[in-house]
């Protein structure tokens, strides 16, 4: 198919003008280790690539040196008819530096080039208009000015696209040669000198509301009622809709086992299919919400000043300012707050960032914690007088998942500080002005973060699901104890001993690592009760009547806090980082060093 | 010579150099983000604890943290 080829420098507007040329039909290519995404969508008959904004044909992190080399191949291709450089109109020498190399590469490659103003409507605003025609001299090819927010010329650009695509341009005499990158720069400023509006007007707005956003005081009120508002929102605003996927899955599940009748293949679908893998559908509608909510900071200018406010504290410990969104994400789910790291531009930090992600205490870790709390801490017990001490006990489990976290993410800088392969990009951010964000690009985002996570997460998460539901099912009607899983269980029971555990407690660990809250129903299975998840309480009962010792049980609470009990999670970060080796080292390391921690936890209290 | 590091807030100034200790890719980046030789900069904000100073160059503002800033060398503005 003929192609158009859509680029531009960041928080030019240039994905909504894909959006507005395509419609909401696109296809996302993304190329595993590196946050590079390909949107393809259709114009006409054109296929419509866009891009990841750029500031450089010059790369600096392995993440643009693959999209440049995607960008020299595309342009090399003989089926790209037109290269469309997206111009921010306000600000045209930024632009232009990106642009003019872009053009540069298009002349080499014999393919028609032609520039779009966007955000026209931001100029004209201010009273002020360019001079197209002299520009479009200037430039040696067509200029389209446009707003893809209020539509003005949208329409008309759209219009002249296809023959824009169809006429081979003479290529217009060579004057900048893509290797002299000074003069790229120095064209960029005469052209702005001559045609550009001038930037204190561009800027007087955004630099009064920082005035307010960045303010010592009120920016930090400000930072804290958004942050508090996104982390209150992932818990309220995706529980009803967790809850009605659950009812959804549990409903299907049943008419399709009523029209079965029992037997090992109602069983295979109950428990292995619906149990498993459906447990971990539940998940899509927090990923979906979270990643609009941040779609919305993002889009908005906002996601950038929090970056500058978070970035001095968390450069302590080897992070970026970026990490503190994906680390406050985490609290409810590691995995949407893996895919939030992708904003963290320098790989190494955003590496470390998504290592250090599964030690905050996620909602699934929750069932767990009440649990134990509740079978270890009597419940009118105070700490101090006046706090209660059950819930002083939770805050001690996130304040220790989180300090767990600034460790290892402090070691892992140290440790990788020599590494060649994560480049540590200088934080050099750039604060966009402050906009409504628009509905089409959000959408499109929200359902490919849900997507995303099915097709990477499914297939592990089926086999693992399979796998343990095999080795607890069989042999057929022996019940989990006498199951192979049973089994396995009494055989390691030596490897729980140090952590004054029994083999039961070994079957549910194990069984957890489906999702940590089948912990409860595992362990209420082995005390031969059904449905514990409903039943916290009566649960904790028996298991106090049962003896669980102080520090086994505290030794359990930190096993839990630290291990990567979560195969969706392992799953996730072996797509986002591109290595198996990873994500399974990962999940060994925090298995060893939960073990250590709970043997400790278990024999000094 | 100043670096951007320590210009104060409103502060004005003219970008003369970048430290050669930065490597090359990144001298180049920052230049076309805007450092170039002669582009007039203003410090728009310093954050405290010395956190990352805001500084507007040309037609975009940005945010850099200490190590860098303090590789860009100025000249007083005129």
């Amino acid at each position: 198919m003929e192609r158009i080829v859509l680029v531009g420098k960041p928080n030019c507007g240039k994905s909504l003008l894909f959006n507005q040329l395509t419609g909401l039909r696109q296809k996302v290519a993304n190329f595993p280790g590196v946050t590079v995404e390909l949107k393809t969508g259709q114009f006409d008959q054109f296929e419509v690539v866009d891009f990841p904004g750029t500031y450089s044909l010059h790369s600096l992190s392995k993440d643009e040196e693959i999209a440049v080399e995607k960008l020299n191949l595309a342009v090399d291709d003989d089926d790209t008819r037109l290269v469309v450089c997206v111009l921010d109109a306000a600000r045209l020498e930024r632009s232009l530096v990106f642009a003019l190399q872009v053009q540069a590469l298009a002349r080499k490659n014999n393919k028609a080039v032609v520039f779009v103003l966007n955000m026209i409507d931001e100029v004209e605003r201010y009273g002020l208009n360019i001079d197209i025609k002299a520009l479009q001299k200037e430039l040696g090819a067509p200029v389209y000015a446009l707003s893809a927010k209020t539509l003005k010329g949208v329409a008309a650009f759209k219009e002249a696209l296809p023959s824009l695509a169809k006429q081979a341009q003479a290529p217009t005499e060579l004057n900048i040669q893509l290797g002299e990158q000074r003069k790229f720069i120095e064209r960029a400023r005469e052209i702005n000198a001559e045609y550009g509006i001038r930037s204190d007007v561009v800027l007087k707005n955004q630099n009064r509301i920082d005035t307010f956003l960045l303010n010592n005081v009120l920016g930090g009120i400000a930072f804290l009622a958004i942050m508090f508002f996104l982390f209150q929102s992932i818990f309220t605003w995706a529980q009803p809709l967790m809850d009605g996927t659950e009812a959804a899955i549990g409903w299907i599940a049943s008419a399709l086992t009523g029209v079965i009748g029992p037997g090992i293949v109602s069983d295979f679908l109950n428990d292995a299919i619906f149990g498993g893998v459906g447990a971990f559908l539940v998940f899509v509608p927090q990923i979906m919400v979270l990643t609009l909510i941040i779609g919305v900071l993002e889009d908005s200018g906002y996601l950038a000043r929090a970056a500058l406010i978070c970035h001095k504290p968390l450069s302590l410990f080897g992070l970026s300012g970026r990490s503190f969104i994906p680390y406050l994400s985490g609290h409810a789910c590691a995995i949407p707050a893996i895919m939030a790291a992708r904003t963290i531009e320098s790989p190494r930090k955003r590496l470390i960032t998504m290592l250090t992600i599964p030690l905050m205490s996620c909602s699934a870790r929750l069932p767990v914690y009440a649990l134990l709390i509740a079978v270890l801490i009597p419940k009118d017990a105070t700490f101090l007088g006046v706090f209660d001490l059950q819930g002083a006990a939770f805050f001690g489990l996130y304040f220790f998942g989180i300090l767990m976290a600034l460790v290892v993410s402090t070691l892992m800088n140290v440790f990788t500080r020599k590494s060649k392969e994560l480049k540590d990009m200088p934080f050099i951010l750039e604060l966009p002005s402050y906009r409504l964000p628009h509905w089409k690009p959000l959408f499109q985002r929200v359902i490919n973060s849900g997507l995303q996570f099915i097709k990477r997460a499914a297939p592990v998460i089926f086999v693992i699901s399979l796998c343990l539901w095999t080795l607890g099912y069989f042999p057929q009607g022996a019940g989990l104890e006498n199951s192979l899983l049973g089994k396995i269980g009494h055989f390691i029971e030596p490897v729980f001993e140090p952590l004054g555990l029994d083999w039961r407690y070994g079957v549910a660990m194990i069984m957890s690592f489906l999702a940590r809250e089948v912990f409860v129903g595992a362990l209420g299975t082995m005390f031969g009760m059904s449905g514990a998840e409903e039943n916290i309480a009566g649960l904790a009962a028996q298991i106090q009547a049962d003896g669980l010792t102080l520090g086994a049980g505290i030794g359990l609470l930190l096993f839990y806090v630290v291990a990567l009990q979560c195969v969706a999670t392992v799953a996730m970060l072996r797509a986002e980082t591109g290595k198996s080796r990873i994500a399974w080292g990962l999940y060994a390391g925090y298995g060893i060093l939960a073990y250590l921690i709970a043997v400790i936890a278990a024999h000094i209290v | 010579m100043k670096t951007l590091w320590e210009l104060k807030a409103k502060q004005a100034a003219v970008v003369e150099t970048i430290n050669s200790q930065l490597t090359g890719p990144v001298i180049s980046r920052l230049q076309e983000m805007g450092f170039s030789k002669g582009q007039q900069v203003v410090c728009v904000r310093r954050s405290p604890f010395k956190g990352p100073l805001v500084v507007q160059v040309g037609d975009c503002v940005y945010s850099l943290e200490q190590a860098v800033a303090e590789k860009i060398n100025l000249a007083l503005a005129s």
